[in-house]
């Protein structure tokens, strides 16, 4: 069983101390990156559920540095504490309700414990109460509760604030407040010199006209920035100066003033001024200040960080990241910071010129489709030999990714348009076919038109380079079926033939041609070109695809399916009358059934003999996928459990949350052959893949090339299992296993002159035994009379070298 | 990938929509180096009172060349290309002209049948060759000997006189029409070919004139023109639509016959590729010129057309110059498209040099010391040395005015930047963009007057045009209902939408009449499917 495709953002990430690792919340684990190659180095597993939050114990000395501790917490209901670089797990807190936000504010402002006995260390959960939510669906759901980690149990009965929606915490980079944001609201709260279960909070609100989306502390300053739905930053200057008087004077941000004049303020908030900043046209995703304060650091939907001068609210702007942000984080080496995106990337930045030193994609995450085009949105598909999946991405990219090993490939530029963030989707590409070989992709891009003008929809052909294994576009067909939108594309299995259907009532078969090579071109155009185009009364085709062996090719009319001759474009036969327009069609390997799934109310898996034309059993079930073997006799569907069962099984509550099923099934047999329980399984894909044996020992063993099943949610986490009950093996070697954390740092002499290179002794001696004078050269050059011999400068030197023993260059 | 800015998004600038790309293949050697003869800038295209009946070259240099037209033969210099001296002494309208193998005297039938003989420096006539009844169409001077010519004529007649005396010495009779045509043999200067309108090559030697001809080839075609090829063995004779080639020496065989041309071949000529190098180099080609309006150039070795060009009007006459630097041809309504391939001179130059001096000892290179102004600019110019591992800047994207106005969101300044930059493509990939923005029809309510007289302006030429009607169609339409108060209040837009409705009416009875023809044709295909 192999999973991957984890989102890399869905909870902030954190740097280690050293800045050299960046833990990143994937999933059920935590995955632990190095900055410096941006490849994965280890990974935390134990949480059962989503992991939300994770904390690096900070180092208080300069010695500690290296000390690799931190806390995570996870909607499992337990916070757990590791030793990441081992890693091992340590300590494991249970608190039973699922936790969406985690802060120790001590952590961060911890001073150097001088007394033996640590004090306990608290921190702040951002909990749902379950069985409340059970009870009274309706009352909020969301608790700010205070949990002993050093006792291991939750402070008896604190419940700090109670919230419609869990929220995140955000705590202080000095470790003295936290906060959190409730509708148009900031609540925050001081947290207490000396902490115990049963401290009093002070705390203050801060009013706001729009919904808050995030805010942050200022490191040292009494500061706080809030962002609005609106794009406005709000930066509050010494809030709570009455609320929290008794700290540090000194601190308090700037000469305290009347409290007649507090430019900007609400009345009854507790802050000294607030101004307003306003660059950002969509909401304020990302604030965070810099670690000296100089700075603040913002970012949204358009994919531009912008830099704020505190003081002068001058900006700077790193511009086309090319997705919304979502969250920046500093490192402790102030060089380094990292900022995540929408799109799955986490990018490295270089910190003064805000260059990007290297980033770490994770597989695209499924963009928004606008609703006009729902039916013709097909995000994904499966390479059967190559083990990759290709992925439309919202940047009019296909990014291919590797299921195997969990990283991305390549992408490929499907449209040149510039992305505009935050516009509505108007171009996208909306389906991609692969070749059963893998060498030919086709992708189908849509332009929406506005107002009924300036629609578009092209057809392109990509084929791959032998060596380079990257797509180049080779044939681009602008309205291949006039303005109708195209429902699917299928490719011969053997040859360079393809199909496509369209709603508009027609099929077209592409084939591609060769032209003659000319005396001065390197390479041979080719091209795909339309080779026949059918149709069948008029009706919209729905779906289409090859046979096996390539001689019949089956479009499904609506809700008939018609069988080609594709050669001769001849129409074959006509099967079935379904009672919903037929979405998938597959023949099922090498046997002479074909699989059609038909959506709508009345959705229908059915099962057609080839050999009688007419159907041999179907299910009324609600497909999203339907895959086939290549060579064996069985296919897999996707199917989506009906609401009514899905309500009675989680009454059961054995299997919680999941919406679909897999299917496997033996052609002739209507008894599927297993069942597995999925989530998220709307919009989601499935296919057989072919891993093939990778390392050599493996095909010296003869062990074949085994077929998994490759099941991929709506999020785009994958998952490959054996269909048949079978073990794994372990082709799929992890290469991030192999990726130590990067060589040790050189110092001294090392850093200017790099590495003296080490001599081997051993072999030395061994070549000098060795060594025999072959050739006595002093016996020869002075031979001859004294006229004919060369020049003395000339004989010196030769003479001289021939008493040298030479050492024989040693070939490293 | 820390070197790539991968994360870092491209711009694109807004690119129009890939064009099909044209079958042809790329030119051929041979066919670049008929298209490198050029209509020279300086010199305007040459228009001649009536029709160019022939063309000749003179055998000397420089190879000045004699056109025919109207009761002229103006003879042009072939440095300049310009006429350099009119003869007129013709009573009617002059044919054939031809220079002697010394390239000083020059003979020229007309209709009234006479052949006038005449010094080409002083322009002075110098013989009357009278004889002929009707009008002469050819005359010919052998290629070496100087004191004979023969004529043919609409008398059917061809006579071999003796240019001194100014005597006819033979009458070869044998054709039962007009003759039109006819060619001396390169080889031997006693005989000689004539072709006639009574489809017959009459081979003639003068050495057995009594018994008439020697051969006789039949073309099938009145035949308009017929020369011998270089090597004296084979002839090309032009009729009909056709160019044949015979094998004379093998008993008037036909080789091959090209007709590839649309119209009657006019004339015909032997051209030569006159390059230094190349597999075709110093290989001989038959230039045929038609009155479709084509030249092509025939490959007799392989039997191959290598290569063929389109002028506007009827083709007549074609001549090529022995040094293969200039390629003249004569329309029907006095234009002459005049060729000339520049010729890399300094190749025997060079060669002069190198043969006159001997080894010559090269200077010593001095060294660059900071006292040269050269020193400062030592190695800038350095080429790579093959080898050299060269690194390439990587490559400007070309962004346009209306691509820095897009990506600052101000999209009308973009459109109208795009409209006044008068690329249809650009225009239209502009407009496709702001779709895609949704913000065209806001750019179209935002146009003021004179943007919006430029938008109707391109929309009439444009919108009917098949590759963008898709879009300016529907955009058309828009700009008319949204813009109707501004076109109303304005007398410059009513006659724009005034043109607009005229190119839409055209339109449409186009269409109609391909529907018509769609009607036509369509049940001819059902039937023709059913067999």
């Amino acid at each position: 069983m192999i999973r991957g495709g984890k989102s890399f953002v869905s909870s902030p990430p954190a740097f280690s101390n050293d800045a050299k690792k960046l833990l990143v919340c994937t999933g059920n684990t935590v995955s632990i990156f190095s900055t410096s190659t941006g490849l994965q180095i280890t990974e935390l597993g134990g949480h059962t559920a989503l992991v939300t939050s994770v904390i690096v114990v900070p180092a208080s000395t300069p010695a500690s540095k290296i000390l690799c501790y931190c806390w995570t917490a996870s909607l499992d209901g337990t916070i757990r504490y590791w030793d990441f670089s081992v890693p091992e797990l340590m300590k494991t807190i249970n608190i039973r309700f699922p936790i969406h936000s985690m802060v120790i504010p001590e952590l961060s402002g911890q001073q150097p414990e001088s007394n033996d006995k640590p004090p306990h260390l608290f921190a702040y959960l951002s909990a749902v109460d379950v069985k409340e939510q059970e009870h009274r669906p309706n009352a909020s759901s969301g608790q700010i509760r205070k949990c002993n980690l050093t006792e291991s149990r939750l402070a008896g009965g604190v419940i700090l604030a109670e919230t419609w929606k869990p929220e995140i915490i955000t705590s202080s980079p000095s470790g003295k407040y936290f906060g959190i944001r409730d509708k148009r609201k900031l609540r925050i709260w001081e947290v207490p010199t000396k902490d115990s279960a049963r401290a009093v909070y002070k705390k203050i609100t801060l009013h706001h006209t729009k919904s808050f989306t995030t805010f942050a502390f200022h490191p040292t300053h009494r500061i706080l920035a809030a962002g609005d739905v609106t794009g406005r930053i709000l930066i509050w200057r010494s809030f709570g100066r009455r609320t929290f008087s008794d700290c540090d004077p000194i601190i308090n941000g700037g000469p305290s003033t009347n409290d007649d004049e507090r430019p900007g303020g609400r009345r009854d908030d507790d802050a000294d001024s607030c101004s307003t900043w306003h660059w950002h046209s969509a909401e304020v995703k990302v604030l965070f200040f810099s670690s000296d304060g100089a700075y603040l650091y913002s970012g949204g939907k358009e994919g531009v960080l912008v830099v704020w001068q505190l003081d002068t609210g001058k900006k700077r702007f790193l511009p086309r990241i090319g997705s919304p942000l979502l969250y920046y984080l500093n490192s402790p080496d102030p060089s380094l910071s990292s900022i995540s995106c929408a799109d799955n990337q986490i990018h490295f930045l270089k910190m003064p010129s805000m260059e990007i030193l290297k980033s770490i994609s994770g597989i695209k995450l499924p963009g928004s489709v606008p609703e006009v085009c729902k039916g013709l949105y097909s995000g994904f598909v499966f390479d059967y030999t190559g083990g990759q999946v290709a992925v439309c991405a919202e940047n009019y990219c296909i990014q291919l990714y590797s299921l195997l090993d969990d990283c991305e490939v390549s992408e490929v530029q499907v449209c040149e348009r510039n992305l505009q963030l935050g516009d509505e989707v108007t171009v996208m590409v909306n389906l991609v076919a692969l070749s059963l070989d893998g060498s030919t992709m086709s992708t189908i891009e849509t332009r929406l038109p506005e107002d009924g003008i300036g629609g578009l929809v092209s057809l392109k052909f990509w084929t791959c380079g032998s060596q380079t294994k990257e797509f180049s576009l080779s044939t681009v067909i602008y309205e291949p079926h006039r303005d109708a939108g195209v429902s699917g594309i299928g490719f011969h299995p053997t040859r360079h033939m393809a199909v496509s259907s369209s709603y508009g009532g027609d099929f077209k078969i592409w084939v591609r041609s060769h032209e003659v090579l000319q005396k001065d071109q390197m390479l041979p155009m080719t091209g795909w070109t339309c080779h026949a185009v059918g149709s069948y009364k008029k009706k919209p085709m729905t779906a289409a695809t090859f046979s096996a062996d390539g001689s019949v090719l089956a479009v499904a009319a609506e809700t008939v399916i018609t069988l080609w001759d594709p050669q001769r474009n001849v129409l074959v036969a006509v099967i079935g009358e379904s009672i919903e327009p037929i979405v998938t069609l597959s023949f099922v390997g090498k046997s002479d059934y074909l699989v059609s799934a038909s959506q709508g109310s009345n959705s229908q898996v059915s099962v057609w003999s080839m050999s009688k034309l007419c159907a041999s059993w179907s299910y009324k079930l609600h497909t999203e996928a339907v895959a086939s073997t290549v060579d064996d006799s069985c296919f897999a569907v996707l199917a989506l459990l009906p609401k009514s069962s899905k309500s009675m099984e989680s009454n059961e509550n054995t299997i919680q949350g999941t919406d679909g099923v897999i299917l496997l099934f033996n052609v002739g047999d209507p008894v599927p052959a297993s069942t597995w329980f999925v989530r998220k399984a709307k919009g989601g894909g499935l296919a057989f893949i072919k891993i093939s044996p990778r390392s050599p020992e493996d095909i010296t063993d003869g062990k074949p090339g085994q077929t998994l099943l490759a099941y991929i949610n709506d999020d785009h986490e994958y998952v490959l299992f054996s269909p048949y009950g079978e073990q794994v093996h372990d082709y799929v070697t992890h290469p991030r296993s192999h990726f130590g954390i990067d060589e040790t740092e050189q110092f001294g002499y090392a850093t200017i002159y790099g590495e003296l290179p080490e001599f081997n002794l051993k072999r030395n001696q061994t070549t000098e035994v060795s060594f025999v004078p072959s050739e006595r050269p002093w016996e020869t050059i002075f031979s001859g009379s004294s006229h004919n011999l060369p020049p003395l400068t000339k004989l010196c030197s030769m003479f001289l070298e021939s008493l040298l023993e030479k050492r024989t260059a040693i070939v490293e | 990938m820390a070197e790539n800015k991968t994360a870092i998004a491209k711009t694109f600038p807004v690119k129009p929509k890939l064009k099909p790309a044209s079958n042809k293949s790329t030119p051929t050697p041979e066919s670049k180096y008929w298209k490198s003869f050029k209509q020279p800038k300086e010199t305007p295209t040459q228009t001649l009172i009536s029709s160019i009946t022939s063309l000749s070259f003179s055998p000397t240099q420089p190879h000045d060349f004699a056109a025919t037209h109207s009761a002229t033969v103006t003879i042009f210099s072939a440095q300049t290309l310009e006429p350099k001296s009119t003869i007129a002494a013709f009573s009617d309208t002059a044919t054939s002209a031809i220079f002697r193998s010394d390239g000083r005297l020059l003979a020229a039938g007309d209709l009234s049948g006479s052949v006038r003989i005449f010094d080409v420096k002083s322009r002075v006539p110098l013989r009357h060759l009278r004889g002929h009844s009707r009008p002469v169409r050819v005359v010919r001077y052998p290629k070496a000997d100087k004191l004979h010519l023969f004529s043919g004529g609409d008398d059917a007649i061809v006579k071999y006189w003796d240019v001194t005396t100014e005597t006819q010495i033979f009458d070869l009779i044998g054709h039962k029409d007009y003759v039109r045509c006819g060619d001396v043999c390169p080889v031997n200067d006693d005989m000689f070919v004539s072709g006639s309108y009574d489809h017959k090559i009459k081979l003639w030697d003068i050495r057995v004139s009594s018994s008439g001809s020697v051969m006789e080839i039949n073309h099938g075609k009145p035949v308009e023109d017929v020369i011998y090829l270089p090597s004296g063995g084979l002839i090309a004779t032009a009729g009909g639509n056709s160019v044949k080639i015979w094998d004379v020496i093998g008993g008037g065989r036909l080789l091959h016959s090209m007709e590839s041309h649309n119209k009657t071949v006019t004339s015909i000529c032997v051209g030569k590729i006159g390059k230094e190098s190349g597999e075709e180099a110093q290989q001989y080609r038959v230039l045929s010129v038609s009155l479709d309006g084509y030249m092509k150039v025939f490959d007799y070795a392989k039997f191959k057309i290598t290569h063929s060009m389109r002028f506007p009007n009827p083709l007549l006459s074609i001549g090529f110059s022995p040094d293969c630097s200039t390629r003249v041809i004569g329309t029907s309504n006095g234009t002459l498209y005049v060729g000339k391939r520049k010729v890399k001179e300094n190749i025997e130059g060079e060669l002069g040099e190198f043969s006159g001096f001997g080894a010559v000892e090269e200077a010593p290179k001095r060294a660059l010391r900071p006292s040269y102004f050269r020193y400062f600019h030592r190695g800038q110019n350095e080429k790579p040395v093959e080898g050299d591992y060269l690194i390439m800047r990587p490559k400007k994207v070309k962004v346009a005015e209306h691509d820095k106005l897009l990506k600052k969101f101000r999209h009308k300044e973009a459109l109208v930047s795009a409209l006044n930059g008068k690329n249809p493509e650009n225009i239209v990939a502009v407009m496709e963009e702001l779709v895609a923005r949704k913000k065209l029809l806001k750019c179209v309510s935002n146009l003021d007057t004179e943007e919006i007289g430029l938008l109707l302006r391109f929309l009439q030429r444009y919108s009917t045009t098949p590759r963008y009607a898709g879009l300016l169609m529907g955009l058309a339409k828009k700009v008319v209902e949204m813009r109707a108060e501004d076109v109303r209040g304005s007398e410059e837009l009513r006659g724009h939408i005034r043109n607009l409705k005229r190119t839409v009416e055209e339109e449409i009875r186009l269409q109609q009449s391909l529907q018509e023809i769609q009607g036509i044709i369509s049940p001819l295909l059902r039937i023709a499917a059913r067999r």
